[in-house]
C-alpha cells in the first residue's frame, strides 16, 4: 500500500522582481494514513511553506509530490481545489469561520464545493461533525458569540465534514488559552484515534508532544523526524544523517 | 456549488451589511425608476393622444393664419370671404368660422379670463361638446346675433358656483351676455383645457370685435383628408394670391392642420423626449453600476480572508468569481425591481394627476420599459461586477488567509 504523502527532493523558491528566496531546499518525506505527525521549526524555518504545499495551496518548484499514490505535479488549480474540497482540510490559527454565519452554516460551507455530497444530506453531515466536537447545542449560535476554543472546535468539525483523509492543524492552539487548548488537542488525539491523518504545524513542544511523530525544519531542510516511541526510548530526537 | 448554492450565497452576501447595500442600490433604484417612469408616461401620454384622435375625429382640421413673422404682426389673412367659399368645397362636410374674442368674461365679482369663442353652433359637435344645462348655441342666436353664452363646465362652476346659471347675466368686455346653457365637463382637447371657454354666436362676437378676420377655422373633411387639405390649400392660394408650387409652408399665410398631423407632431415629440430622459435615466443606472463596482471592490477587500477560506476548503477561481458576480447581479435585480415598482408607482400618481387635469389621462405601464429596465439592470451588475469578481477569484489563497 503507497504512502499517503510522498515527497522527493522538494524545493519551494520565491520569485520576487527576479530575485529567488529558496524556503524548502529538499524535503524527503513520507506519511502513512492514520499517523499523527508535527512539523515544528522556528518562525521562517519552512515549516507553514511545506503545509502549504502538502495541502495543495501552493507548488513546489521541484521535487516530486506524491498524493495518494499520484504524482500531483502538472494539476491545474482546478484539480487542485478539487483535492482541497474532497481529500484535505485545514484547523487554523485565526479560526477563520465567517462572523455572521451559525455554527452550522460554517460547518456546511466546505459541502458547498464538495461534489460527492448531495445538497439534500448536508445538514446531516454538518450535525454529525459538530456532535463529535461536541457543539450540538451551540448549532444555531452565530460564530461570534463562541469563545475562542469553541470557536476552534467549529473549525475543526469544518474541516471533518468533508471526511477528508488528511487533516492539517496550523497551529491550532495558537489564539487559545492553555485550558482550551488542551481541549482542542484532545479532540484532535480523539480524530486520529478515530483514524485521521492529521498533520499539525507547531512551534509549542507541549502542542507537539500529542503527536506521534514529530518532524523539525530549519532552514528549508528537516534537521529531525522522531517517532514518540523513539522519543520515548532515547529521550531526545534522533538527528537526521 | 449548484445555482441554489450560488444565489443564497449572494443574497447572504448583501444582506450582511444592509444599510451600505441600501445606499449602492440607490442608484440603480433611481435609474431603473427613472426608465420605467419615462417610457410609461411617454406611453401613457401617446395613448392619451391617441384617444383624443378617437373623440375628436381624425377627419377633424383647422385652418390657422401664419406668417406673423413675414407680415408684421398681422394675423389677418383668414376672411369671412375665405369661410364662405371654404365652406363651398365638395370635401369638407362643415366648416365653422372662429373668433376668439380677447375680452375678461365677469359675473358680479367675480371674474375670469377664459377663451371667448364667436363661433357657429357646428362648433360643438366638431369638438364633441355637449350641454348639460338649457341649451346649445342655434340659429336664432346667430341670425339675430344675440347676445346669448353657452358656458364650459369649469368656468360655470368658477363663477356661479351651486347657483344655477340658466338666465343669469354675464359681461365679456362691456357687453352683457345671457347665460343659455352649460357644457359637461370633458377635460383637454389634444392639449387645450374645453372645461374653461364662452361659446358665443360668430355674428355677435364679430360686433363684439370689431374684428372682420377669423382667428381660424374649424371643419370636417369629406372622405380623404389629405384631398380636403389640398382643395382647401389651392383654393385659399389662389384666393390669397400666392404662388407656391412648390409646396413650401413659409409661403403660405396659412397652415391647414388635420388633428392626425397635431397627434403625428405631439407624438413625435413625445416619443423624442421619451427617448431623450430614457437616455438620461441610462447614464444614471451608469453612475448606478460605477457605485456597484466600487462597493463590490471594497467587499472584495473586507472579505479577502474569507476567500482564502474558501478557497482552502476547495472552492475554485469560478465558483468565487460567480459568487461575487452573483451578489452584484443579485443587488441590482434587488434595486431593478425595488426600481421598477418605485417608477410604476410614481408614473401611476402621476397619471392620476395628469387625469385630473386633463381628463381621460389613464397610466399606461410598459411592459417593454420593464423588462428592459431589468434587462439592464441585470447588465449593469454583470458588466460593473466582473472587474471585482474577477479580482476576488484570482486572489492567492495563502495570502488572503494571512490578510489583515
Amino acid at each position: 500500500m503507497p504512502s499517503l504523502i510522498s515527497l522527493s527532493g522538494l524545493h519551494k523558491s520565491y520569485f520576487n522582481d527576479e530575485v529567488e528566496t529558496a524556503v524548502l531546499h529538499g524535503i524527503d518525506l513520507e506519511i502513512d494514513t492514520g499517523e499523527f505527525i508535527a512539523i515544528m521549526g522556528p518562525s521562517g524555518s519552512g515549516k507553514s511553506t511545506l503545509m502549504h504545499i502538502l495541502g495543495f495551496l501552493d507548488r513546489p518548484t521541484a521535487g516530486t509530490y506524491t498524493f495518494l499514490g499520484e504524482n500531483t505535479a502538472g494539476k491545474n488549480d482546478d484539480d487542485l481545489a478539487a483535492i482541497r474540497a474532497t481529500k484535505v482540510s485545514f484547523v487554523f490559527q485565526a479560526f477563520h469561520l465567517l462572523p455572521r454565519a451559525t455554527v452550522l452554516e460554517n460547518v456546511l460551507l466546505p459541502l458547498l464545493y464538495h461534489p460527492g455530497i448531495a445538497s439534500i444530506d448536508r445538514e446531516k453531515y454538518a450535525r454529525k461533525a459538530i456532535a463529535s466536537v461536541g457543539l450540538s447545542d451551540r448549532a444555531g449560535f452565530l460564530s461570534s458569540q463562541l469563545s475562542g476554543g469553541q470557536k476552534q472546535r467549529v473549525a475543526i468539525a469544518r474541516a471533518l465534514v468533508t471526511e477528508p483523509a488528511l487533516i492539517f492543524a496550523d497551529e491550532p492552539t495558537g489564539n487559545l488559552d492553555s485550558a482550551s487548548g488542551l481541549q482542542v488537542m484532545e479532540v484532535l488525539e480523539k480524530l486520529n484515534a478515530a483514524g485521521h491523518t492529521i498533520i499539525l504545524v507547531t512551534h509549542e513542544r507541549t502542542t507537539a508532544e500529542f503527536a506521534d511523530r514529530i518532524v523539525h525544519i530549519k532552514d528549508g531542510l528537516i534537521e529531525s523526524d522522531t517517532s514518540s516511541h523513539k522519543r520515548r526510548k532515547a529521550g531526545a530526537d534522533v538527528k537526521l544523517k | 456549488m449548484n445555482s441554489l448554492d450560488l444565489l443564497t450565497a449572494a443574497f447572504s452576501g448583501i444582506r450582511t451589511n444592509t444599510k451600505r447595500t441600501a445606499m449602492t442600490m440607490l442608484g440603480i433604484i433611481i435609474g431603473v425608476a427613472a426608465v420605467v417612469l419615462m417610457i410609461s408616461i411617454g406611453r401613457s401620454f401617446e395613448s392619451y393622444i391617441l384617444s383624443q384622435i378617437d373623440s375628436f375625429g381624425t377627419n377633424t382640421m383647422d385652418i390657422i393664419p401664419t406668417g406673423f413673422e413675414k407680415f408684421g404682426g398681422n394675423l389677418e389673412s383668414l376672411t369671412i370671404e375665405d369661410y364662405e367659399r371654404v365652406k363651398r368645397l365638395s370635401t369638407v362636410e362643415h366648416v365653422v368660422p372662429v373668433i376668439i374674442v380677447g375680452k375678461p368674461v365677469g359675473y358680479g365679482r367675480e371674474e375670469r379670463t377664459p377663451m371667448v369663442f364667436g363661433a357657429t353652433e357646428s362648433i360643438f359637435g366638431n369638438y364633441g361638446l355637449e350641454i348639460d344645462q338649457g341649451r346649445l348655441l342655434d340659429s336664432a342666436d346667430e341670425e339675430g346675433a344675440l347676445h346669448s353664452a353657452v358656458v364650459a363646465y369649469q368656468t360655470s362652476l368658477d363663477l356661479f358656483g351651486n347657483r344655477n346659471p340658466l338666465g343669469e347675466r354675464i359681461t365679456i368686455g362691456e357687453e352683457s351676455f345671457t347665460v343659455v346653457g352649460t357644457l359637461q365637463s370633458v377635460g383637454s382637447l389634444l392639449l387645450s383645457d374645453m372645461d374653461k371657454p364662452v361659446f358665443i354666436p360668430f355674428s355677435t362676437a364679430r360686433i363684439v370685435s370689431g374684428q372682420d378676420h377669423l382667428s381660424y377655422m374649424t371643419l370636417k373633411t369629406v372622405g380623404d383628408p389629405d384631398i380636403a387639405k389640398r382643395d382647401i390649400t389651392e383654393l385659399l392660394r389662389d384666393r390669397h394670391r400666392i404662388k407656391n408650387p412648390e409646396n413650401d409652408p413659409d409661403k403660405d399665410d396659412f397652415i391647414a392642420r388635420s388633428a392626425e398631423q397635431v397627434t403625428s407632431i405631439v407624438s413625435s415629440v413625445t416619443m423624442g423626449l421619451t427617448v431623450f430622459l430614457a437616455l438620461i435615466a441610462c447614464i444614471s443606472l451608469l453612475v448606478g453600476g460605477i457605485g456597484i463596482m466600487n462597493i463590490m471592490l471594497v467587499t472584495v477587500t473586507e472579505r479577502t480572508r474569507e476567500i482564502g477560506l474558501r478557497k482552502a476548503i476547495g472552492a475554485r477561481p469560478r465558483d468565487i468569481l460567480l459568487q461575487f458576480l452573483a451578489e452584484s447581479v443579485a443587488l441590482t435585480c434587488t434595486g431593478g425591481i425595488i426600481g421598477i415598482l418605485l417608477g410604476a408607482g410614481t408614473g401611476w400618481m402621476l397619471s392620476q394627476i395628469a387625469n385630473r387635469v386633463l381628463g381621460e389621462f389613464h397610466f399606461v405601464l410598459s411592459l417593454s420599459a420593464i423588462a428592459s429596465a431589468f434587462a439592464m439592470a441585470v447588465v449593469t451588475g454583470l458588466v460593473f461586477g466582473v472587474y471585482p469578481a474577477r479580482k476576488a477569484s484570482r486572489l492567492d489563497p495563502i495570502e488572503a488567509l494571512r490578510y489583515e
